[in-house]
């Protein structure tokens, strides 16, 4: 992969992110969560919490807005050997509907690897930090982009 | 206003306690529901014909979609509001047809950060026992 070592510690610009509640109802249904406070107001404010709570792995698909903000296409990765590997989420307020959310992208870490099969493996995490209006820490995303050396028999 | 859930406290997870879940078995309808909850269109996931041309046997399910049920049976079991970490290993993809079997375990009870907490650790494996994901969790259970 042509990973250009500049990119590694670089920060991306902040993006805009109001989590909605149709989308965390849309996305709490698709994976059958029983839990009522993802789909009903009265029960997540019964519960303690302001609005609708976001599912644990709700803010996997909210890491960018544009090209400017993506990370992706600064790093040369080859789609067609491109898995995600890991996933990982650290919760440190509740998430819910409605809050005026900050996010912003850094790559913060890359790593090469002897791949099983032979050849070399590239790894890179991207961490997305999530902020709250009073600039209170939220909740952090780490992906983990693996490029194999060969067309992924394992993907997500 | 429908029922809580009741979430397992501190005093019943002690370590060696466990729970399950079984989703499944899963349809190209539930991949595609879940991509647009998700916003991800990877054509591998709903596209026989281009998932085909991409080496695969069929379309098969977003990784994230057993991630989530595996995050399900964790913040449904200990409350999602005591979650305090969770990661995700992508192990194998699930197929149509494929039941996604997700069970999870208390590694250790330990304090941290000025609380009580467990560790968790998971797996979501298909009815022929592949492994499809691998979880660890941290969470500070209520009293």
């Amino acid at each position: 992969m042509p990973l250009d070592p500049a990119v590694l510690k670089r920060e991306f610009p902040e993006f805009e992110f109001i989590p909605e509640r149709g989308k965390i109802r849309e996305f709490a249904l698709a994976l059958g969560l029983e839990d009522p406070v993802h789909f009903d107001v009265e029960a997540a404010r019964a519960a303690g919490f302001a609005d609708l709570l976001a599912p644990p792995t709700f803010t996997r698909q909210f890491w960018h807005e544009n090209d400017e903000n993506d990370p992706m296409p600064h790093l040369g990765y080859d789609p067609k050997r491109r898995l995600h590997g890991e996933q990982e989420f650290e919760y440190h307020k509740p998430l819910v509907a409605g809050m005026a959310l900050r996010g912003r992208n850094v790559i913060s870490s890359t790593k090469e690897k002897e791949g099983r099969r032979g050849g070399k493996m590239t790894f890179v995490v991207i961490e997305t930090r999530f902020t709250d209006a009073a600039g209170d820490l939220v909740q952090v995303a780490r992906r983990t982009l693996i490029e194999t050396a060969a067309p992924p028999k394992e993907t997500e | 206003m429908p029922n809580a859930l009741t979430y397992a406290t501190w005093d019943d997870l002690p370590e060696g306690a466990e729970r399950e879940l079984t989703a499944g078995p899963l349809t190209r309808t539930d991949f595609v529901r879940f991509a647009g909850a998700n916003g991800d269109f990877n054509p591998n996931h709903h596209d026989d014909t281009y998932a085909a041309a991409s080496g695969f046997p069929s379309s098969f399910a977003p990784g994230m979609l057993q991630g989530g049920y595996a995050g399900r049976l964790i913040s449904e079991w200990v409350g999602p509001a005591a979650l305090r970490t969770l990661r995700l290993r992508f192990s194998a993809q699930a197929w149509p047809g494929d039941m996604v079997i997700c069970r999870a375990k208390i590694l250790r009870r330990f304090e941290e950060g000025g609380e009580r907490r467990v560790e968790i650790e998971a797996e979501a494996v298909s009815q022929s026992g592949e492994v499809l994901i691998k979880a660890l969790a941290t969470a500070a259970p209520g009293d």
